[in-house]
């Protein structure tokens, strides 16, 4: 079993990622709540669709308002038409707590068994007496005693809904990547210091496997994007220079493929995975960070910063990382002892 | 390489005939988007087995080779 334990490490954490990402459940959240606006004074009637909630089977569902961290108001009924929809009734006073024209708020839901869940922004009110204002029927809604979901969930995200699974499959493909493109680096370097061939041969395994996670997470980014923008490719600029940045490494492909003297071969393409990485960095983590992009994480939508990675996903997202760079390096290693044997026939040929 | 490419192409063209009709699309789209996860998933299955594919048939070249040699 000696060198083969990174191998099979590899393989079962890879088994419980897939097992553990796919079927752990996402956490309840709100798909969207009807009217969208209200006036104060009015009783309002909001139809609310949910995700994953088990409005039946809870005993003690719970509905507020919020208008900040001490003001809100307490919903008056609860109508509960199935597991995932809801009416509930609010009787909103005629002012704010605060002398103020309008107002969104945010909707909260709790029950004993999805736990507590909100929904920001949720309606738009504009408060019909707006010269004074109303604290008292702002100020008795008893927001307290939340309750917990129980056991491990994944959070629920507008839009990316079950797609946050796509963290331990698409994003950690490309940390992955970023791993083996610099295991590949540092080969170049060394083959250009000590002009040794084995160096060469273990840098361009490297890269390729790299380049191969590379378009796969260009592919697996189109399939998600098809679903959730409707089409595979925009003009965004995370995507465009992460396309950019991969064609430079496809080069490096031809470049390698297109030079049949082996010592010409070696030094230039060393020399040129140096310079495709450096490249690399600016086109994949600056560029887009300079202006604002549709991709997750950047211009303000959710993904890795903050609450959005919180420690579910992480007991997921990292081992994955692990798995694939694992995986990368088997695979890798194939290609390099391939390498190595074709060298040592046709140099004893 | 070539056929590799031509293969990428198949596939993504294909991906394009399944997506083109509407169906399916709300399909992939039910439940949350977990149907475009699951092909998330099989696409980068897919895109290992086409590596081991290439290497497999490199070797059998070598092998060959050796064997005529």
């Amino acid at each position: 079993m000696k060198g083969w334990w990174w191998k099979i490490l590899g393989a079962v954490i890879f088994l419980y990622v897939i097992i553990g990402g796919l079927t752990i459940p996402l956490k309840s959240g709100v798909t969207h709540s009807h009217p969208g606006s209200a006036k104060g004074g009015e009783t309002l009637k909001l139809s609310i669709s949910t995700y994953n909630t088990h409005f039946l089977s809870a005993k003690n569902n719970r509905a507020w308002l919020k208008f900040d961290s001490t003001h809100a108001i307490k919903s008056k009924n609860i109508q509960l038409r199935s597991d995932n929809t809801i009416d509930v009734s609010f009787s909103i006073p005629k002012a704010f707590p605060v002398t103020e024209k309008t107002r969104s708020l945010t909707l909260i839901l709790d029950n004993e068994i999805d736990g507590a869940f909100v929904q920001p922004n949720a309606i738009f009110i504009t408060a019909s007496d707006t010269m004074s204002a109303l604290k008292g029927e702002w100020e008795n809604a008893e927001m307290q005693n939340f309750n917990n979901v129980k056991g491990i969930r994944f959070p629920y995200r507008n839009i990316l809904n079950e797609t946050i699974r796509n963290t331990f499959f698409h994003v950690a493909l490309w940390f992955a990547m970023f791993v083996l493109l610099i295991a590949g680096l540092y080969h170049s370097v060394q083959y250009l210091r000590t002009g040794d061939f084995d160096h060469d041969i273990q840098s361009a395994s490297f890269n390729k496997v790299a380049i191969m996670y590379g378009v796969l997470g260009l592919i697996t980014g189109s399939v998600w994007a098809k679903f959730t923008w409707n089409t595979f490719w925009t003009t965004d600029v995370k995507l465009n220079m992460t396309a950019v940045a991969m064609l430079i490494y496809l080069a490096y492909l031809i470049l390698r493929g297109s030079s049949t003297d082996h010592d010409k071969r070696a030094k230039l393409s060393a020399s040129y995975s140096i310079f495709a990485f450096l490249a690399l960095i600016p086109l994949v983590f600056v560029i887009p960070r300079l202006t604002d992009s549709l991709h997750p994480g950047n211009g303000g939508n959710p993904a890795l910063g903050g609450e959005d990675l919180d420690n579910t996903l992480r007991l997921f997202f990292y081992p994955s990382i692990i798995a694939f760079i694992l995986l990368g390096t088997w695979m890798s290693s194939l290609m390099t002892r391939y390498e190595r044997l074709k060298e040592k026939i046709f140099i004893s040929s | 390489m070539k056929k590799f490419v031509t293969l990428i192409f198949v596939q993504l063209y294909w991906i394009q005939i399944i997506a083109a009709q509407g169906e399916a699309v709300d399909f992939l789209r039910s439940t949350g988007k977990i149907y475009s996860v699951v092909v998330v998933v099989a696409v980068i299955f897919i895109g290992i087995i086409i590596f081991l594919f290439r290497l497999d048939r490199k070797l059998t070249k070598l092998e060959n080779h050796i064997k005529n040699e």
